[in-house]
């Protein structure tokens, strides 16, 4: 078993372009953490141990260290829900590998949590053939001296589509990176995230899309709701190669700060060799308008409740994209229950 | 008992004094007028009534049925009945009609001690205020605001007065950027709920919306002062002569 000290060598630090933001390394060190495992199966042979997209990427770090200490593999090819709880004084590498196969739809349901103190170093490794369709919702809920590395690597085919979002609460750090390929002409990325950040809470979301093929579309709406003394990061880059002629691209990073204290960091990127797109990125960091709060102060509603409606209606436009509509109602409620804990004031 | 008595109010924003004194006294039942040039304070008045934060009361104070309400927040003015319908309705997207006006409505029953109306009794409430309006009920499926046209956030205040049934409602420029069409259906509002415990403060620059809101006293507001006070008379007066004469008495 390899205790965590052993590997911090490993861990990519600050100097690195993609980690600008958050300093993994000092977070892990304050951590003892020995060498677990879920349960899940570990008799499973990866064949190709490196990353995916490896010479494009200067930052797979995460995923080479997790492929060197894996013990957990769950396979899926269908609907599933993962639920991915850390004991204290632990850390993981658990291995997910989704392969949705031509034509087929599902939905995969992750729900990320743990006791305490601990590090949970993910790898979903996702395969969708022409024409298939994933759904893919994450609810990230760590315990306050948890830290959540996850990387997701996504290669879509011809008019494959994967939709996925994230809801973030809880405490703790999380670092979600995301990098999607899409291959096959027709294919689509939507990649959203609803942030809801309090306490000394941080969450990067960091968004790579490969644009790799023509007539292919990709999508990244972000909105965090920062309270506190929160830190969000939004790193998002959409790369057109010159062939993906006809590509759509758009990305959007939304937060709201609820307190003085919070920040907010947010770096899109647009880099396009195609002269033939339509690609558009932006971001705003603002607080709640007066203007409204005070109609609906006017009209009898209590300042707390009109903040709470001002904020879900800026949260709902994310919800609304959710590709499977079961999954929202338990979306909606997490949102709620954030919300009376951390936006009433 | 008046239901709103004010007593030398003095306001400023921003450091400058736009209320110099105003004094002003209404009873149960009456409708009274306010109209002035623009920059007079009107909006002003209307605003702090409401209580909106933006303003500091410098002096004087505002009796909302015999108690001072300077230090209630805006909501607890609504849910003591005090209704401000906007000069300019804010729009708030993401946030349906029927939503907001039923977390409104069961709001300030709550706070008055009334047992809060379910979806289908609010429903019914809010299908029949329509229909005594003439407004299309489609409406209430959009978002606050969002995309209505002048006239229609006019007669969305009106509607939402209706439905909050107040004891005291300013109604700020209310014709202003209105059709002769929308106006009637906002006055026919207003009339419909005049009462011997309801009173209305209309605020206005020109004399027309006078004409269909009937008011028992006219006063005329210039520089921060009510600078004169008559009976229906007044409005037509004003409507020929303009405001020079009260511009240059103070100038």
């Amino acid at each position: 078993m390899t205790a965590i000290a052993d590997i911090l060598d490993q861990i990519p630090t600050r100097k690195s372009e993609r980690f600008k933001f958050t300093n993994l390394p000092a977070r892990l060190k304050k951590l003892v953490l020995e060498q677990g495992t879920l349960g899940w199966s570990d008799n499973v042979d990866i064949l190709n141990k490196t990353a995916p997209g490896a010479d494009k990427y200067a930052d797979t770090a995460l995923w080479d260290l997790n492929l060197q200490n894996t013990k957990d593999y769950r396979f899926i090819d269908g609907d599933a829900t993962i639920d991915v709880h850390a004991q204290a004084e632990k850390w993981y590498s658990p291995y997910i590998r989704i392969h949705i196969k031509k034509g087929q739809q599902a939905t995969v349901i992750e729900k990320q949590s743990g006791d305490s103190n601990y590090w949970k170093n993910q790898v979903v490794d996702i395969v969708l053939e022409d024409g298939a369709i994933l759904n893919h919702i994450r609810f990230q809920d760590e315990a306050a001296d948890g830290v959540f590395t996850n990387f997701t690597h996504v290669t879509c085919a011809k008019d494959a589509r994967y939709n996925a979002c994230t809801l973030t609460r809880g405490e703790g750090l999380s670092r979600n990176q995301i990098h999607a390929e899409l291959q096959g002409s027709g294919a689509d990325a939507t990649i959203n995230g609803v942030k809801l950040l309090s306490g000394k809470q941080h969450a990067d979301t960091t968004i790579t899309i490969e644009h790799q093929a023509p007539d292919c579309t990709s999508n990244q709406f972000i909105r965090s709701v920062l309270a506190g003394e929160s830190r969000g990061v939004f790193q998002g880059k959409v790369h057109v190669h010159q062939i993906a002629q006809k590509t759509d691209g758009y990305q959007l990073s939304n937060a709201l700060l609820l307190s003085d204290l919070a920040e907010m960091d947010t770096k899109p990127e647009l880099e396009i060799y195609a002269d033939d797109v339509k690609c558009s990125h932006g971001a705003t960091t603002g607080q709640l308008d007066e203007e409204p709060l005070f109609y609906m102060q006017a009209r009898g509603i209590p300042r707390a409740a009109a903040r709470m409606l001002l904020i879900q209606a800026f949260l709902a436009e994310i919800v609304d994209k959710i590709g499977d509509e079961s999954v929202k109602p338990e979306a909606e409620q997490a949102i709620e229950e954030w919300l009376h804990a951390h936006a009433g004031a | 008992m008046s239901i709103l008595e004010i007593k030398n109010l003095h306001a400023s924003v921003d450091g400058t004094d736009i209320l110099k004194g105003i004094d002003l006294v209404i009873e149960p039942g009456k409708v009274h007028a306010i109209m002035g040039p623009n920059g007079s304070g009107k909006s002003t008045l209307a605003y702090v009534l409401a209580g909106r934060e933006d303003y500091e009361i410098t002096d004087g104070d505002i009796l909302f049925n015999g108690e001072s309400i300077l230090e209630l927040a805006p909501e607890e003015r609504a849910a003591a009945g005090l209704f401000l319908a906007f000069q300019y309705p804010v729009e708030i997207p993401g946030v349906q009609m029927t939503t907001f006006l039923k977390t409104a409505l069961n709001a300030i029953r709550k706070e008055q001690g009334q047992e809060e109306l379910d979806a289908i009794g609010f429903l019914k409430l809010m299908k029949s205020t329509c229909e005594k309006l003439g407004i299309n009920e489609d409406m209430m499926k959009r978002p606050v605001n969002v995309g209505f046209s002048g006239g229609e956030k006019k007669r969305n205040e009106a509607l939402q007065m209706a439905m909050l049934e107040p004891k005291f409602a300013v109604l700020d420029e209310t014709d202003s950027g209105l059709d002769i069409d929308a106006l009637k259906v906002v006055a026919n509002g207003v009339n419909a709920m005049r009462s011997p415990e309801r009173s209305f403060l209309v605020i206005t620059h020109y004399q027309r919306l006078l004409d269909y809101i009937e008011p028992d006293t006219v006063h005329v507001l210039a520089q921060g002062k009510i600078m004169k006070t008559g009976g229906p008379e007044l409005a037509r007066e004003l409507e020929e002569k303009g405001y020079a004469e009260f511009l240059s008495e103070a100038a």
